[in-house]
């Protein structure tokens, strides 16, 4: 057995098996079990030894829970099946980084770009969400699956000024595309990061970024991007974005 | 794998559960279809283990039906995300029960006094044993349990059926973190080799 390292996550498998780590930890094992097929087989292995916990603690439920279950499912929507690009090796080979200002190798672009889509799409138990009912989250998720399908998505990347990377997965064919972050800096209360899609077709506000989990935002999606846009960031306050950016972008993308 | 409890209706004369085993997996496949019958079927055979272990985890009578009632409709909502080629369907519900259980308990427990207070409790392996009935799959978990190394068995069981995190076990203990991390990974795997055959 090789000895464990503290920056091997590589044996966190039963701590995360266990749900027993939570936060950076947590993410750092998922971003990790992304990249390893042997973690993945001891995962599924352990998972089956919890099954056995599990069952050990098994009781009498109550006797409508099945009824009940059944009730509140034939009022839900089921979720499609699971779209696997989120795997850098499973991202469609269309997707491919056209060009990057800084040396952002593809592979650490790729990654980047999974870890980030991942957290929004991610399938299986490690990303549940809360919801019973169709739910924006779930229009979001199908939203980003249509993006990294497309059979045109190509994947863009660029450092910010001021510190961090975007990436963002464009489908012309369906003027949408997905933007994500890595390790922008935090900002200070009040001020967000506002995103636009500027160009011929005027400056368009397309959303604000979500507050960073590990330093990684979740996707936003942007939709009816025009030919000849761009894809800019700023800096502004919160709750008020405006029809148009009011300080020079810290990052413009062109999507030509 | 045994299926005593989860797989209650299982068909007579199996003893192994084999069958009973693939039946959950090809019912649930069936519900990522849209079948509501196999979602039915599917809840009550995996009714006892989820209640079980949200039960373990969550304990409030109130919290627990609600919980359950997640993990099920979140059963029906993913059928389509299971991976038969990755794992038993069984593992897979509960995989989803425990982490909904914990997740519940974690959004309850976030002052450090409640914390305190959960710490307080009896230590989860005792409310295995609490409440084991006689069903043999349970008693040969429960002597598996008994054949890890103390630290083994507590971080197991004190992350599984009580929520704690690595970090909680850690202080708990009284041992270094990274002795826990280690401890839960072969501590699963011993109780793997113990229980036999997985799968």
């Amino acid at each position: 057995m090789r000895k464990p390292r503290r920056t091997e996550p590589h044996t966190l498998a039963g701590a995360y098996a266990l749900d027993a780590i939570t936060g950076a930890d947590r993410a750092r094992f998922e971003r990790h079990l992304a990249r390893c097929q042997a973690c993945a087989g001891e995962l599924g292995e352990l998972r089956e030894v919890t099954a056995r916990l599990a069952q050990a603690a098994a009781a009498d439920p109550p006797a409508d829970l099945v009824e009940r279950a059944v009730a509140a499912a034939a009022r839900t929507r089921q979720l499609p099946p699971a779209i696997r690009p989120l795997r850098p090796r499973q991202l469609p080979p269309a997707i491919r980084p056209l060009r990057s200002r800084q040396p952002v190798s593809r592979r650490i672009a790729l990654g980047l770009a999974a870890a980030c889509l991942a957290a929004a799409a991610a399938s299986g138990a490690a990303a549940l969400t809360a919801e019973h009912h169709v739910g924006a989250d779930q229009v979001r998720e199908h939203a980003i699956a249509e993006v990294l399908n497309a059979p045109d998505a190509v994947m863009l990347t660029a450092r910010v000024s001021g510190g961090g990377t975007a990436t963002v997965v464009m489908s012309h064919r369906d003027r949408t595309l997905v933007f994500t972050t890595d390790g922008l800096p935090a900002l200070p209360e009040g001020r967000c990061y506002q995103l636009w899609l500027m160009g011929p077709a005027g400056d368009r506000p397309a959303g604000v970024l979500p507050a960073p989990d590990h330093g990684m935002t979740s996707p936003v999606i942007a939709t009816d991007v025009a030919t000849g846009d761009s894809v800019d960031l700023t800096v502004g306050p919160v709750g008020r974005s405006g029809q148009h950016p009011a300080s020079s972008p810290i990052l413009m993308l062109n999507l030509a | 794998m045994g299926i005593n409890d989860a797989g209650r209706r299982q068909r007579p004369g199996r003893a192994d559960g084999q069958a009973v085993e693939e039946d959950l997996e090809t019912l649930i496949c069936a519900v990522a279809r849209g079948d509501q019958a196999s979602f039915e079927a599917v809840c009550a055979r995996v009714g006892p283990a989820v209640f079980g272990v949200v039960r373990a985890v969550v304990r409030d009578p109130f919290q627990v039906e609600e919980v359950c009632q997640e993990v099920l409709l979140e059963v029906w909502r993913a059928a389509s995300r299971f991976e038969p080629g990755r794992g038993s369907a069984l593992a897979w519900v509960t995989t989803i029960a425990h982490h909904r259980a914990v997740d519940r308990v974690r959004s309850e427990h976030r002052s450090a006094e409640r914390q305190l207070r959960a710490a307080a409790h009896q230590i989860a392996y005792d409310e295995v044993a609490e409440a084991v009935e006689a069903r043999l799959d349970r008693e040969r978990v429960r002597r598996c349990l008994g054949s890890l190394t103390s630290v083994q068995r507590e971080s197991v069981t004190l992350a599984y059926y009580g929520s704690y995190t690595l970090r909680q076990v850690a202080a708990l203990l009284a041992v270094p973190e990274g002795t826990v991390k280690t401890r839960m990974r072969d501590g699963l795997i011993r109780l793997r080799d113990c229980l036999g055959g997985t799968r």
